[in-house]
């Protein structure tokens, strides 16, 4: 006989048991190291100089405030966002449109357009660095070629802070195109047929029906690729150091180099905080509009 | 009877002798160092150290780049998960207190404890020494060694060219005047005079160091017990610094971002006269199989600038955390690992021994040239700023040195903002 307490628990628990396990593993990797974070971003916590460290107060806050660096590294970080994100995007798109469409070894082609997606950060930019070596790289060859002058393009600042640009731009794009595609090939054919039927050109039916139908795949497709661009790291590392000069120290390199160059965990922990403040604003409004498009 | 008992000594002899020549035995050691193929080659070799002294070995080995963050999160003044650790010598300021100093490392039971004047070369010691002791034992003899194309020089008919436009003979260039004279000639024969390093790296500080002892400046020097003060003389740094741009003028296509990688390409390829290396890295350019130049090239002191000859060193050193439970253990393998004996064999897979036995052995010095040249550059050896705070001084200098050799700004606002930059480093932590 199933007492009423028990009744209770086996009514209203099982969902609960069966979400325990991922609640565990979120608050352990996810949100004890966040709630840490946030700790020692009020103390001055040298990693090395147990003696040197303190509570602070928001004195780390205040003084990222002033430091020229981290506005300089924020402005880069969001340059690099808000040009490499938009190409992507329409490159995705253009692509996916091209190929929605039957033809001899077009699954072929779909597949291999992947393949930089699965590249790894490291070896992509490594890879970049070594085309772009000016006496022997593939796409200085190739534009020596065409009539451009032999350049070290990652030794200069503008140059080198679009190599980056553009390395993330040919290894994500098919990321943009696999989920474009996706919702692509959910649009009802009908809906296309009946715009044949009354007459629409070709960006009509982009306008007016494949772009508002796509919305919220181009959402979640932008917030994936907005988180992974907010935390670029080793192929910027590894092309260019952050350099010349701090021509390439976006906002994650310069948190990694106050981390673990300089040991100031404090400091570096403060930004972090920052930098998921700036993540999660985004990701918020991105999903609000979402939501508010799935229930109009 | 007595025959049984006659076996029963020997073996008590035997199992005794066993034990007795493993004194530490039932100890483990955690032992954390840079991977390459040094360190490799001594962890083959820790079975027969671990055979003779009983000593268990953990034989970590990470990227060189990594070892400090390793040491900072494993290391405290209150806990050690390392009983040995290497460090680089720009880090010993940062944290040679953590480490016991060497005059209080316990003496070897089986292997000599080092004397750090008398058995190593003449300079290398410096590198672990900080705040009025060394902290620990220099394992590798680390410094610029001076590589120049002796085929070059030794070519007649351009020495006799030489001879004619410059009025002195083709030799191995002893000033950087002289350098620049011989790049400007081979130029005409499609010879680089010069590799520099630009990449945005370590090694960009250690040339403009190098220039600016060369020119009889440097960046910092300590006041007192725990200040500093920044006497970078703004004439001296403009020249060293104009001078490195007029070497580079020589330089190979892309100069303006040359890292290690590249500097080994375009030196074993034939195409550079004369350039700096680092010792771990020459056993590359006389590999036949990976060098058009080996067997073809003279090792030696930098050239000197207008005030001396300046070679950047840059030693390891095994240092024992204070908070290690194993120390006599631990020092024990470092004596190992210094000694003679282990040195003959690390020797071979291209250890630059710290020893001056091993290092101006007659028998090594024929095998491997660039022994000669490294014991001649560590007398001219030279350290870079001796700070706690040394990454952030040595990123101020290094992205002001490449701005100012690359063009972005003129030397003068590039030493301008070095010396600004590191005062700023100054004043924000409180020196």
């Amino acid at each position: 006989m199933v007492t009423k307490k028990e009744k209770r628990i086996g009514e209203k628990s099982p969902v609960l048991y069966f979400i325990l396990p991922a609640i565990i593993l979120v608050a352990v990797i996810l949100i004890f190291p966040l709630l840490f974070a946030l700790g020692i971003s009020f103390f001055n916590w040298d990693l090395i100089d147990e003696s040197a460290r303190g509570f602070i107060g928001f004195s780390n806050f205040v003084n990222i405030f002033k430091d020229k660096s981290f506005w300089n590294a924020l402005f880069l970080q969001l340059g690099f966002i808000f040009i490499a994100i938009p190409i992507e995007t329409v490159i995705g798109f253009f692509v996916a449109m091209l190929l929605n469409r039957e033809f001899k070894g077009v699954k072929v082609i779909r597949s291999l357009l992947l393949l930089p997606v699965f590249v790894l950060p490291v070896l992509s930019g490594l890879t970049w660095r070594l085309m772009l070596q000016p006496e022997y790289g593939a796409i200085s060859f190739l534009l020596t070629k065409i009539g451009v002058s032999q350049t070290t393009w990652l030794a200069k600042p503008t140059t080198a802070y679009a190599a980056v640009i553009i390395q993330d731009i040919w290894r994500m794009w098919p990321f943009m195109f696999m989920f474009l595609y996706s919702g692509l090939i959910n649009i009802p054919p009908s809906l296309i047929e009946a715009a044949d039927l009354d007459g629409a050109g070709f960006w009509d039916k982009v306008f007016k029906i494949i772009l508002p139908l796509l919305k919220p795949t181009f959402t979640t497709a932008i917030l994936l690729r907005l988180i992974d661009a907010l935390r670029i790291f080793s192929e910027v590392f590894v092309m260019t150091e952050g350099g010349p000069g701090n021509a390439t120290t976006l906002l994650s390199l310069y948190i990694y180099k106050q981390a673990f160059r300089y040991f100031n965990i404090g400091y570096a922990s403060a930004m972090g905080i920052i930098l998921t403040i700036i993540s999660l604003t985004i990701a918020i409004f991105l999903v609000r509009k979402n939501m508010m498009m799935e229930s109009a | 009877m007595r025959k049984a008992g006659k076996y029963f000594l020997i073996l008590v002899l035997l199992v005794s002798t066993f034990l007795f020549s493993q004194p530490y035995k039932g100890s483990t050691i955690k032992v954390l160092v840079w991977d390459d193929a040094l360190t490799v080659a001594v962890e083959s070799m820790i079975k027969q150290f671990e055979n003779e002294t009983g000593i268990k070995v953990v034989f970590e080995r990470i990227p060189s780049g990594s070892i400090l963050e390793k040491l900072a999160l494993s290391v405290s003044g209150s806990k050690a998960d390392y009983d040995l650790v290497s460090v680089d010598e720009p880090f010993v300021p940062q944290v040679g207190n953590l480490f016991m100093p060497y005059s209080a490392w316990p003496e070897g039971k089986i292997y000599s404890k080092i004397d750090l004047e008398r058995d190593l070369i003449p300079g290398v010691a410096e590198g672990s020494f900080w705040n009025g002791e060394y902290r620990g034992l220099p394992i590798n003899g680390n410094v610029y060694v001076w590589l120049t194309r002796k085929d070059i020089v030794n070519n007649e008919q351009y020495k006799k060219e030489f001879m004619q436009k410059y009025g002195y003979e083709l030799d191995i260039p002893q000033t950087f005047d002289q350098l620049l004279d011989i790049s400007e000639y081979l130029s005409t024969k499609g010879i680089y005079g010069f590799a520099p390093f630009t990449k945005n790296a370590e090694g960009a500080t250690c040339e403009a160091i190098f220039m600016f002892e060369s020119y009889g400046t440097n960046v910092l020097v300590q006041v007192g017990e725990h200040d500093f003060e920044v006497v970078l003389d703004k004439e001296k740094a403009v020249e060293a610094l104009k001078m490195y741009k007029e070497l580079c003028k020589f330089a190979p296509p892309g100069w303006e971002d040359m890292g290690h990688s590249e500097r080994i390409a375009a030196f074993n390829q034939g195409k550079v006269f004369s350039m700096f290396q680092w010792p771990a890295i020459v056993p590359d350019h006389e590999n036949k199989d990976q060098s058009v130049v080996a067997g073809k090239i003279y090792y030696g002191a930098p050239p000197a600038g207008p005030a001396k000859r300046a070679a950047i060193r840059g030693t390891w050193m095994l240092g024992i955390p204070n908070a290690s439970k194993n120390k006599e253990a631990a020092a024990e393998f470092a004596y190992w690992w210094s000694s003679y004996e282990a040195g003959k064999e690390l020797v071979k897979v291209g250890m630059t021994p710290a020893r001056t036995d091993l290092l101006l052995d007659p028998k090594y010095v024929e095998q491997k040239p660039y022994f000669v040249g490294i014991f001649n550059s560590m007398r001219y050896s030279v350290s870079r700023p001796r700070i706690e705070k040394y990454a952030e001084v040595s990123d101020v200098i290094k992205v002001n040195w490449l701005a100012g050799v690359t063009g972005r700004v003129t030397p003068e606002v590039a030493i301008d903002n070095i010396i600004k930059g590191v005062n700023e480093v100054l004043e924000k932590y409180g020196y």
